[in-house]
């Protein structure tokens, strides 16, 4: 079993790479805050659903249908961004159809930021569990 | 790593409002150019702007400066016979910048590069964290 395998580990790095590619989004937002007919997006949390089930997600898996026995499945696994859609935000629109506001998207950034460091905080509690385990001091 | 990119998207942005800044400092000091010539056009206001941009290296959204365009409105006639620039009827024309508008948008402007180098910084802040696990 791999260390990474520890199921509070893998959920911690889920909640992570969650952190991570909000982020991303969040740049994208603050970086065309001025660009004309641009609608602000965010990232849809992860399913509470999925950690606990420790399932594969089945969005990984996109494959083609095949109806009829001479048709050849295609598939794909898509990994990062697709795995969590990412949902139209903003309700307030400019005259220039633009509906990014900066006050908000600095308050998810430093929000964003928060969860981010309490998720690398526990994680090191949890190295520092399994040390304990292993009888290292 | 994809706080890199998450960087570079915050970058863009610098460099479109850097990219902006400049064009209004250019409109500021023109403010009172006058023409060449009697009766010639003096210089005419730009305006900057944006476009959305998708970046596939980084599979995101960047911005960059677009074309620069120019403001079709009409300049100031100012009534200075004297003048050498005067024209037939004794105007001058005086360039069409509102100092009033140019000093708003660079306001403007100045608050958003505050906001992407926030971004930056919390970021680099999210990066150290990563790093300090390694010191658990």
């Amino acid at each position: 079993m791999a260390i990474t395998d520890v199921p509070i580990l893998s959920m911690l790095r889920t909640k992570m790479s969650w952190a991570q590619e909000r982020q991303k989004v969040l740049a994208q937002n603050v970086a065309n805050s001025d660009t004309p007919n641009y609608r602000g997006r965010d990232l849809a949390a992860p399913k509470f659903d999925d950690a606990v089930a420790g399932t594969s997600r089945p969005v990984d898996q996109v494959t083609l249908a095949a109806t009829t026995p001479g048709h050849i499945g295609g598939g794909m696994s898509l990994n990062g961004a697709s795995k969590y859609a990412t949902t139209k935000g903003g309700y307030e629109v400019r005259p220039g159809g633009n509906s990014v506001n900066l006050e908000d998207e600095m308050m998810k950034v430093a929000s964003n930021q928060m969860e981010y460091q309490a998720a690398t905080a526990l994680y090191t509690r949890s190295l520092t569990l399994l040390k304990v385990a292993l009888g290292k001091r | 790593m994809d706080f890199m990119k998450t960087m570079t998207i915050a970058a863009s942005g610098l460099k479109a409002q850097a990219g902006r800044m400049r064009i209004i400092s250019e409109n500021i000091a023109n403010a009172d150019s006058v023409p060449d010539a009697p009766g010639a056009d003096p210089y005419r206001r730009k305006i900057p702007t944006f476009n959305t941009e998708l970046d596939r290296s980084l599979d995101a959204r960047v911005v960059t400066l677009g074309r620069v365009a120019t403001d079709k409105s009409d300049f100031r006639l100012k009534y200075e016979p004297g003048h050498p620039s005067a024209n037939a009827d004794g105007n001058v024309k005086y360039p069409n910048v509102n100092s009033l508008v140019e000093m708003t948008d660079m306001r403007e402007a100045q608050r958003s590069y505050e906001a992407n180098i926030n971004v930056i910084s919390a970021t680099r802040r999210m990066i150290q964290r990563t790093i300090d696990i390694l010191k658990a």
